[in-house]
């Protein structure tokens, strides 16, 4: 049985209508149609679907998308504004952080929850930080170069 | 030869839509009217079928088709072996042998439908202990393999798929007037590729022609294994490759988009099959096999090496896949690169009833490399010499002979060694629960051969069309930059039409290190034809000498009279410019391998690459808790084309080299059922647990290296890791793991 429902993702308001078991990750890409958070797991280990809600960090593929409702849901599709790549977006291709971009948008989301909470983080700080979101290709090196370069110029 | 200091940067062409998230990887795509699969997996690991009744499935509402061996041509599909068949017919041989696969509206009919198939077994002996199915009198996992069609060179018997034996000089004799002996015994763990995209598949039919979009590491050859496995002709299936979300060699090699053309041919509506990450870990074909390994080497009191021997046992698993070259691959790393006066390696890949083991990233190196290097530095402590020097002493290096009988040109082995310890400070005083461990390795290019056009446009920009497959290391994106140096052009002004096998020439994919080294020259070759036709018709429109001529920012222009010039979109609005170009393969080097049985064309190493790795480890001795704090890589690729692109090579393989050293490991049952097929017991190297890595890159300029003398780069970085961990492990305990991976456990038990 299918439930009607209102979800706000990137500044848009969507109504769907979902079964109540339906996890966030799949409500935002099957049923509002946007594919930029990944699917690598689906148990919380890996990190490739995280999204933010209010600001938060979730792995959206073990958060049902009703629970979801009433709040503003950020993927990675709405973190550039318009045309401009958020500067975090910037740093990921200029310092290396990007090889298959699997893991990519969950750790675009983490880095940006991570650098909201702590604008000035150390190395430390980035790698604990991140220890959620697994990479295979880039030994995390760029991404935490990354991070780091934007918490500098912040 | 010449040490690359600075990095050059390099946006990749496909960065935006990946750090938008508008990129569309395999799963991503939507066809009107998909149906979703599922997949039956065998319910034991070694059984005959007796029965296959989909009676239930079929008639399940929202079931549009359930196919079995009945559905499909019954023919055997693999690599150096044909042994294989896409659904189970007689027997299942291994945990995820796939009996049945159904078509239906929804994941959860689907699943239903896959449960409801019966199947009625006699369960069989199952083979798990690799080392055991040698034995004359073990269970046949193939009983009818000398039927089966198989290269020759193989050795094939029994439970055997391959047998490699290199044998120089007489190492018994050698070995019994050695001045110092030493023999070791190493067992190795599977480990798999873990892409962090599990794979994907979707086919859709028009009329007798399939379209498989898929997540392959190597579009051509799942087209031919389409059109064998459905009985079609090749130009009937067109393989499309949308982002490839990493691969590792897991994704290498043909396999379910024949059942997923199959089901979508049943069913008449498109199919989309998108695996869980538990099917990602025990249903492909593809892992870092088990080994045995054992060495025995003598050495006179200087150090050198007067003989080696090595006994190599290697768990293939249930099929051939494309790892049948893999007895001579071990047994080329168990000689490495040394300098050696009498060998005798004998290497075996033997069939279980394990999952298949075949090709991820620098096949058999990692684990042979481990147990080798581990082996070389108990070699120095019995001769009482420093580990470092007696590679000095032992290493292979520009003229060196190898045991196969191949002359060495132009490397830089030692040179990779000094710089890997120099940047780690070799010597340094450290506390005592720190050390340092160093090893070195090898690895093979594969010259291939592989087609390109570059066309140009109207307006003055080029399309780049290449068979060349990126999985993600950049190696594809960096070709506009090599077309656009011929071209006096930028790499901005080249867009790409790639992973469509209906586009380009055949190429061999995303493998063997082999993107720059084979699709670039093709590249390069087709610019260099463009290059020409437009020298002609400017020479022609110019009036001037096609030798007085030079590409410069978009134009042409006749050297020393600047208003003399023509804008290359000036000549492109004017004509069909398209060049094409395979490029001249570079000579193969040669071997005399005398003494040599089961060869797969790698006694001889193509252009090799020379790996140093030295790192600096914690060990807390309470625990047996490994921690890696620094490490120094040291690589001889031959020229670098791409800095940005070959450092994130070793940044990702150094950090999976890590895994492997210490927490990647498969862990199966007592009848080979995975345990641990999951990533929270599958435990990769996180961004809080990987360390420092300084990179160096030692240039050499090697005759048959590939563009621009440049060499593979992406599997070496992950080859000599864990025996560098491991030498360093050894030091702080004073005990050698046996081991791989270096579990905490397993560190803690040695060191008692």
């Amino acid at each position: 049985m299918k439930v009607a429902a209102t979800l706000s993702v990137n500044g848009f308001t969507y109504p769907v209508e979902l079964d109540p078991g339906t996890n966030l990750l799949a409500a935002v890409r099957d049923v509002i149609g946007l594919t930029g958070s990944k699917e690598g797991c689906d148990d919380s280990e890996c990190g490739a679907c995280m999204m933010l809600l209010d600001g938060q960090p979730v792995n959206a593929c073990s958060y049902l998308a009703l629970q979801a409702q009433g709040s503003e849901i950020t993927t990675v599709e709405g973190l550039a504004d318009g045309d401009t790549l958020a500067p975090l977006q910037v740093a990921f291709l200029e310092l290396g952080g990007v090889q298959c971009g699997f893991c990519t948008p969950g750790m675009l989301i983490s880095a940006t929850a991570l650098l909201a909470d702590n604008p000035s983080p150390t190395e430390d700080d980035v790698r604990i930080g991140l220890s959620g979101n697994l990479c295979r290709c880039t030994g995390y090196d760029g991404i935490v170069k990354a991070v780091l370069s934007v918490a500098g110029s912040a | 030869m010449a040490t690359v200091e600075e990095p050059r940067t390099f946006i990749r062409p496909d960065g935006k839509e990946k750090v938008t998230g508008t990129g569309r990887y395999t799963a991503d795509l939507v066809l009107t009217g998909e149906l979703v699969a599922k997949f039956r997996y065998a319910d034991h690991t070694h059984a005959r079928i007796t029965r296959i009744d989909v009676t239930k499935a079929r008639a399940l509402p929202g079931v549009l088709a359930v196919v079995t061996h009945e559905d499909v041509p019954d023919v055997l599909y693999g690599g150096l072996v044909k042994d294989r068949r896409l659904f189970a017919r007689d027997t299942v041989r291994f945990e995820g042998d796939v009996i049945a696969a159904v078509a239906a509206t929804t994941a959860a009919i689907a699943e239903q439908a896959a449960a409801l198939i019966e199947v009625d077994y006699e369960p069989l002996p199952v083979v798990t202990d690799f080392e055991a199915a040698l034995a004359g009198d073990a269970t046949l996992v193939h009983p009818a393999w000398e039927g089966y069609d198989g290269a020759e060179s193989l050795g094939r018997h029994h439970n055997t798929l391959g047998y490699t034996a290199i044998v120089k000089g007489d190492a018994d004799a050698a070995l019994a007037s050695a001045d110092v002996v030493v023999k070791g015994r190493y067992v190795t763990d599977p480990v798999q590729g873990v892409p962090i995209e599990p794979r994907a598949v979707i086919a859709q039919w028009q009329g007798d022609k399939v379209t498989v979009w898929t997540s392959t590491q190597v579009p051509y050859a799942a087209r031919g294994g389409v059109a064998h496995v459905l009985q079609m002709p090749e130009s009937h299936v067109r393989i499309i490759v949308p982002l490839l979300g990493g691969g590792f060699g897991a994704k290498c090699d043909f396999h379910f988009e024949g059942h997923v053309a199959a089901l979508a041919r049943a069913a008449r509506r498109p199919v989309k099959l998108v695996f869980s990450r538990r099917e990602e870990f025990f249903a492909v074909g593809h892992r870092r096999e088990g080994m045995v390994i054992e060495f025995e080497s003598g050495a006179r009191s200087d150090g050198t090496l007067v003989a080696r021997k090595a006994r190599l046992v290697l768990d293939k698993g249930a099929y051939c896949g494309e790892g049948g070259f893999f007895s001579e691959m071990a047994a080329m790393h168990a000689l490495g690169p040394y300098e050696l006066e009498n060998v005798n390696i004998q290497s075996s890949l033997v069939y279980s009833n394990n999952q298949p083991s075949s090709s991820i990233r620098a096949p058999t190196a990692p684990q042979v490399c481990w147990a080798l290097e581990q082996h070389m530095d108990e070699l120095a402590s019995a001769l009482g010499m420093d580990p470092i020097d007696l590679r000095r002493k032992t290493l292979i290096e520009t003229g060196s002979v190898t045991a196969t009988g191949q002359v060495l040109e132009q490397i830089a082995m030692k040179e990779t060694l000094e710089k890997a310890v120099e940047l780690i400070g070799y010597g340094q005083e450290l506390p005592e629960d720190e050390a340092i461990g160093v090893a070195v390795g090898w690895w093979p290019c594969f010259a291939a051969n592989s087609g390109a056009y570059v066309k140009l446009n109207p307006d003055g920009t080029g399309t780049i069309i290449t068979g060349a497959q990126e999985n993600g290391t950049g190696s594809v994106m960096a070709m506009p930059a090599y077309v656009a140096a011929e071209l006096g052009m930028q790499p901005e002004d080249f867009s790409m039409l790639y992973q469509d096998t209906d586009a380009a020439p055949y190429d061999m994919g995303s493998c063997g290190s082999q993107t720059t080294f084979n699709s670039g020259r093709a590249v390069i070759a087709a610019a260099c034809d463009l290059r020409d036709q437009l020298l002609d018709a400017a020479a022609e429109q110019l009036e001037a000498s096609r030798d007085d001529l030079e590409f410069v920012s978009g134009s042409i222009l006749v050297k020393g009279s600047p208003d003399k010039s023509v804008t290359i979109a000036e000549l492109a609005g004017d004509g069909t410019f398209h060049g094409k170009g395979a490029g001249e393969l570079p000579f193969a080097p040669e071997a005399l391998a005398e003494g040599c049985v089961g060869q797969s064309g790698l006694e001889a190493f193509h252009a090799p690459q020379l790996i140093a790795h030295a790192v600096r480890i914690r060990v807390d001795r309470d625990t047996g808790v490994v921690r890696v704090l620094q490490v120094a890589a040291a690589h001889d690729c031959g020229t670098i084309l791409n800095r940005m692109g070959a450092d994130g090579q070793v940044y990702g393989g150094v950090v999976m080299g890590i895994g492997q050293a210490l927490s990647e490991r498969t862990q199966l049952d007592a009848e080979g059922r995975h345990l641990n097929a999951h990533l929270t017991d599958y435990k990769l190297v996180t961004a809080s647990d990987a360390p420092q890595i300084d990179i160096a890159w030692i240039e050499t300029d090697t005759l048959n290296a590939g563009p621009k003398g440049s060499k593979g780069v992406g599997e070496p970085p992950c080859v000599p890791t864990a025996g560098a961990v491991a030498n360093a492990i050894a030091h702080v305990i004073g005990a050698r793991v046996h081991q791989l991976p270096m579990t905490p456990e397993r560190v803690w038990k040695a060191g008692q």
